[in-house]
């Protein structure tokens, strides 16, 4: 049923594009598309108690989906054309989105498939809707990865059980608010700063009648004895068995393996990503701006005002806006206690981290429980040779 | 549930191990996987089955009563798994002409966890002459009949497996062995014993072995390695860390070993491999591989949950104590995988990280809740 | 009979005396006949003379060294004929690399040896609690021996030609190494009797008798009532501290200093539950355990090895200590170094309990180098009477031995604070505890 709904919906959406794949076909705006897609929100659970954000897909979804809508607006006629087509729309798609490793997850996973599609049809034409097939089928079938991932994290959690997480991860809501009914458990979420997703998420829990409590960013080693276990979501599972999530994760787990406390990842399959960064400075995200030092100033600025940014650092790409005057937090005078970043200061700031095998203690995901050595098995499967 | 497909007899033999696992007369790893196989033999044979499904179920069956009886065994589960897992090998190399797969679409999930498409193809190497007829309203028994013998010899693997699993363990002794080693090992495992002994045919070593309170297996082992010509040692628990120093390998013992390549033991193997760790002495395992469980800790304390009899602890002898003092007296404990350096099983060595890997390949995973 | 044995005694001592300037080191080979006898050595703290007891038991000749079951040897002390006899005897049972390994842990001792010298009754009493393990302790045995020293010194009478500040020093070194041959010193007795010998050697000479033996006595008691019973009293109050309600306490073994901890953290009100972790060869987790269960704390037992199992729910470790050493190193029951190190891997803070008069200069590397062993058999009725007793193995046999140290060494890592009557210190910065006594005697 869904199939056919999305098929309608692209049929809507394919416009005044009649010409073959030509750069009008904006796959930015696809991606945009399917992201929002509310055709898409299909979930085992009454959406009158989840939030709308719930139902949102991922962004390697998306990101899938997109690329079928490539592909039916292509006019390639061998495989080779195809998939050449569908690397170049990946790429473009990249460069337009600020945090790229997600979709990089899910359009690798794509095309990987696409190369590697038996050349059973009849007909290039027959070969291109069969892939777009299953593509959406796919997308359809992942909704569902998110409740088997919280049934098989559910054996784990016991009775009186107090969870640490970071940030807001749809995967990790799924998991609690699934654990909450048949278990009691309390949860500890940071704030993640800047965005304060951390906040975000004990709202949500709380409407549940979750007990919850916001910790600090820097309280994490001080909450970390009382604590159970850690869970969290992930961007992307890499190659090594290691976490790309949002920042502060590396330091929750190098906190938790030094407490001796387990650290959990959930990740859905398609977040597996044949990357293997060496270091935090080895991200794709990572680019020379991050953690610089600002040029020194001339004369002395009084505190609260921010530093204008000196050009050299600045980055084209950034969605965060860049202002000279950005006007700090001037509520309060300056001998006021409270002081918050500007947000040239967040800017210099990374937002995702690597997180090394060795301090997760298990990937719960679709396709099982699994050792952070076990993830490379399914990536080998996929991309080797 | 299709009890209606499994006679009365074979009921009855289910039942009667089931009693036996419950009471603990049976005990110990070997001993119950080898009394499984002999009742899966026993209840396939009789079986009347028309379809693979049916058969799946049957064995379902019996696995679950018998795992019920006993959870704490975890090997009576894992031979049933292995049972299935062959079952099912044998059915599709048969049938792969013959019966639609269920999905000959490859998707995109299909691709994540099988992998690329072109090592489906290759999985089918055995050239089965078997026809197989499913659901055949004339001969209803022609599918059971062509499946029994290839079944049979399935189950007849399995128990050569047990049966040999000592000596192929023992194999790789006198490599992992050298002279004038100090070994330590803690309580009573038997196949540590024929690991030690079968090296010491080669090498001269010494031993020290563990007590492990309060059953004190360390006393038996210590008498039986002794016997068979190795110089022993036998000391309390307590003086595991004092000796570790002078020790240059421990040799462990284990009771199930599980997916995150961790294991559960006998108590005291938690202090050696920690005490090992410490002083950077390697850990070994020596375990058969009907040892692998699909099975994850999630009981942090209290490994495997088995509780033994207190008044070994504290007994009533000390009676006013008895009721005012509440004793923890566990039988394993659970060792985490990096506390193990390598697993010796009768088909080789293997690091505790690949042990996920040799489950997948020895089990299904729709058997892991049976 | 026992004249004739001892004036064998005495004919081998001066043989040994004479073999001893001769023989040199080269007569203590050790090497352990694999039933017990040969020689063993032990690193001891200087005692003199050579008392060679055992030698009562032999006087059937060499063939019975076999049969012996240990015999301790105070350096190379043991006349070169028994020795080589010893070696001989010792060589052709020679164990492989292993048996040899353990051979200088201290052998065990059979009891009723015999008295050599000017030795004073309650000493001989004294060695006889010391070798049947009635009197054990760091703490008690000290003050056990101080006591009966000062019954010695009221007993003493200082021989003509002499002085009390010279020859009472020797009169004592016999009495002490009768008291080591029943079983090794510890080093708070040899701590005390350093100091105690201090005090004699610096008595004045012009006291008359009974007033400088009186001056001795109350010396002791001083010693006594500063260094431990005070300083026990501090360490409580400071340690207490520590406990607070809700707390789960874990304590090994029984350590006299952890007893009085708790039971005064519980008079106080504090509530808090202990866990008491016990282990073979001496099972004396028990005798606390009643004594806490009397005073009503709540109380859970275990064996050594189920500890794994509940360390998550500890909040702090609490051990006593049988001596500390200056690189924070301590040396305790055989057990508290497996406490110690799972109480660390899992973030439970471990407190050592230790007055300072326990302190010993110099470094320990390891449990070998200085340990002693605790006699075989079951002499504290420490297996489970649910377990039948030939099913045990309690005596050496061919190819086996059993071994069963007492003692073993905490590295400075697995210990968080160590409480003593002047602070509490991190492990590390013990050595400077001489400098916070003011450099006096420890």
């Amino acid at each position: 049923m869904t199939s056919a709904s999305s098929r309608s919906i692209l049929t809507h959406s394919i416009p005044e594009h009649e010409e073959a794949f030509s750069p009008s076909f904006d796959i930015y705006e696809a991606y945009q598309r399917a992201l929002t897609n509310p055709e898409v929100r299909v979930s085992p659970y009454p959406s009158s108690f989840l939030s709308d954000s719930l139902h949102k897909i991922s962004a390697p979804l998306a990101a899938i989906l997109s690329l079928t809508e490539l592909i039916t607006q292509s006019d390639a006629g061998t495989m080779f054309e195809l998939v050449k087509a569908l690397n170049d729309g990946a790429e473009a798609l990249k460069k337009r989105v600020h945090n790229p490793i997600g979709l990089n997850a899910g359009s690798e996973l794509f095309i990987a498939f696409v190369t590697l599609f038996p050349h059973e049809s009849a007909s290039f034409s027959e070969l291109k809707t069969e892939l777009v097939r299953q593509g959406q089928i796919y997308a359809t079938e992942a909704l569902l990865f998110r409740p088997k991932i919280a049934e098989l994290a559910l054996g784990f959690i016991k009775d009186d059980s107090i969870i640490l997480t970071h940030s807001y991860s749809r995967v990790v809501m799924q998991t609690l608010l699934h654990a909450h009914k048949r278990k009691r458990i309390s949860v500890y979420v940071t704030e993640a700063r800047p965005r304060g997703l951390g906040i975000k998420t004990c709202e949500a829990l709380t409407a549940a009648g979750i007990p919850c409590t916001v910790v600090l960013d820097s309280a994490v080693a001080y909450v970390m004895d009382k604590v159970d276990f850690i869970l969290v979501g992930s961007e992307a599972v890499v190659e090594s068995g290691g976490l790309i999530n949002a920042v502060g994760s590396n330091q929750m787990a190098i906190i938790a393996k030094a407490a001796n406390k387990p650290f959990y990842a959930l990740a859905e399959s398609y977040k597996f990503h044949r990357l293997f960064p060496l270091s935090q400075d080895d991200l794709p995200t990572h680019n020379p701006g991050i953690l610089s030092f600002s040029q020194p100033q001339h004369h002395l600025t009084p505190e609260l005002v921010a530093r204008p940014s000196v050009s050299s650092t600045s980055r084209p790409a950034l969605k965060t806006s860049i202002n000279s005057s950005s006007t700090p937090n001037t509520l309060l005078p300056a001998s006021s206690v409270q002081r918050t970043m500007t947000d040239e200061q967040i800017s210099r700031n990374p937002d995702v981290d690597y997180t090394r095998p060795d301090l997760i203690s298990l990937v719960f995901s679709d396709v099982g429980i699994l050792t952070p050595e076990g993830v490379s098995q399914y990536l080998v499967g996929m991309f080797a040779g | 549930m299709a009890p209606e497909l499994y006679n009365p007899a074979s009921q009855r033999l289910v039942e009667a191990l089931a009693a036996k696992l419950r009471r603990r007369q049976v005990l110990g790893s070997r001993e119950t996987a080898l009394e499984t196989a002999l009742v899966l033999r026993q209840v396939v044979s009789k079986a009347r089955f028309t379809n693979i499904h049916q058969l799946v179920e049957i064995i379902r069956d019996v696995g679950r009563k018998l795992v019920e009886a006993q959870p704490k065994e975890h090997t009576v589960g894992n031979t049933v798994r292995k049972l299935l897992h062959h079952v099912r090998e044998e059915y599709n190399n048969a049938s792969k002409g013959t019966v639609a797969s269920s999905s000959n679409v490859f998707s995109i999930s299909k691709f994540v966890l099988q992998g690329q498409p072109r090592k489906q193809v290759t999985t089918q190497k055995t050239e089965s002459a078997l026809v197989l007829r499913e659901d055949d309203p004339d001969d209803p028994d022609s599918f059971a009949r062509t499946l029994k013998p290839v079944l049979m010899e399935a189950i007849q693997v399995i128990l050569d497996e047990l049966e040999t699993v000592y000596e192929n363990i023992a194999r790789s002794a006198k490599d992992h062995i050298h002279s004038d080693e100090i070994i330590l090992t803690v309580g009573k495992s038997h196949t540590v014993e024929t690991y030690l002994i079968s090296a010491a045919h080669y090498h001269n070593f010494t031993v020290i072995v563990a007590e492990s309170g309060p059953t004190y297996g360390g006393h038996d082992m210590a008498r039986s390695l002794s016997a068979a010509g190795i110089s022993t040692f036998l000391v309390p628990d307590s003086s595991i860390y004092a000796l570790m120093s002078r020790v240059n390998k421990v040799i462990l013992g284990a009771h199930a070993v599980l997916a995150n390549g961790g294991m559960y033991a006998i108590t005291g193997s938690l202090l050696a491999a920690t005490a090992g760790r410490a002083h950077s002495t390697p850990v070994v395992v020596c375990a058969g591989q009907f040892k692998l469980t699909p099975l994850w800790n999630l009981y942090h304390e209290y490994g495997a949950l088995d509780f033994a009899d207190p008044s070994s602890v504290l007994g009533f002898e000390d009676g006013d104590l008895v009721d005012t003092v509440d004793v923890v007296n566990p039988y394993y404990d659970y060792v985490r995988p990096d506390l193990v350096d390598v697993y010796v099983t009768n088909d080789g060595d293997h690091p505790p990280p690949s042990i996920y890997r040799l489950i997948k390949e020895s089990y299904d995973d729709e058997d892991n809740e049976l | 009979m026992t004249k004739a044995e001892r004036r064998e005694l005495q004919e081998r001592q001066r043989a040994a005396k004479a073999a001893k300037t001769a023989a040199g080191p080269a007569a203590g080979t050790p090497t352990v006949n694999v039933k017990g006898g040969g020689g063993g050595k032990l690193a001891q703290p200087s005692t003199p003379a050579s008392p060679a007891p055992k030698k009562g038991g032999t006087s059937q000749g060499a063939a019975q060294a076999k049969a012996l079951a240990a015999a301790v040897v105070t350096g190379p002390a043991k006349g070169a004929k028994d020795a080589k006899a010893a070696a001989g005897v010792g060589e052709d049972i020679v164990g492989s690399r292993g048996l040899r390994i353990f051979s200088h842990f201290a052998l065990q001792k059979t009891a009723g040896h015999v008295a050599k010298g000017d030795v004073h009754p309650a000493i001989v009493r004294l060695g006889l609690m010391f070798a049947e393990f009635k009197v054990c302790g760091a703490n008690a045995r000290c003050i056990a021996t101080l006591s009966v020293f000062k019954q010695v010194i009221q007993d003493y009478v200082t021989p003509q030609h002499n002085t009390l500040s010279r020859h009472l020093n020797t009169h004592l070194s016999v009495q002490i190494s009768h008291l080591v041959s029943a079983r090794p010193m510890s080093v708070t007795m040899g701590n005390a009797i350093r100091q105690l010998k201090l005090e004699i050697s610096g008595s004045d000479i012009d006291l008359p008798e009974q007033d400088a033996k009186d001056e001795l006595c109350h010396k002791i008691d001083n010693y006594i009532r500063d260094r431990i019973i005070i300083a026990d009293q501090v360490i409580q109050e400071t340690a207490m501290k520590k406990i607070h309600d809700g707390d789960v306490v874990l304590t090994y073994a029984r350590s006299s200093v952890v007893e009085q901890v708790l039971l005064e953290a519980w008079s106080e009100g504090t509530q808090f539950s202990v866990y008491v972790v016990d282990s073979r060869p001496m099972l004396e987790g028990k005798r606390l355990l009643s004594v806490l269960a009397a005073a009503s704390i709540p109380c859970t037992y275990l064996l050594l090895p189920a500890l794994g199992s509940v360390i998550t729910e500890i909040s702090t470790v609490f051990v006593g200590a049988h001596s500390i050493h200056s690189n924070g190193a301590v040396y305790s029951r055989a057990g508290t170094a497996l406490v110690a190190m799972m109480a660390k891997q899992h973030s439970v803070p471990v407190v050592v309990c230790c007055e300072t008069y326990k302190f010993s200069e110099g470094v320990q590397l390891d449990s070998f180098t200085k340990n002693e062993l605790a006699p075989l058999g079951d002499r504290f009725s420490s297996f489970p009477l649910t377990r039948p007793r030939e099913s045990l193995t309690l005596q050496n046999r061919p190819n086996l031995e059993i071994l069963n140290p007492l003692y073993d060494l905490t590295p400075p890592s697995s210990i968080t604070a160590v409480v003593t009557e002047v602070g509490v210190i991190p492990p590390d910065s013990i050595s400077s505890i001489p400098l916070a006594l003011g450099r006096q005697m420890i």
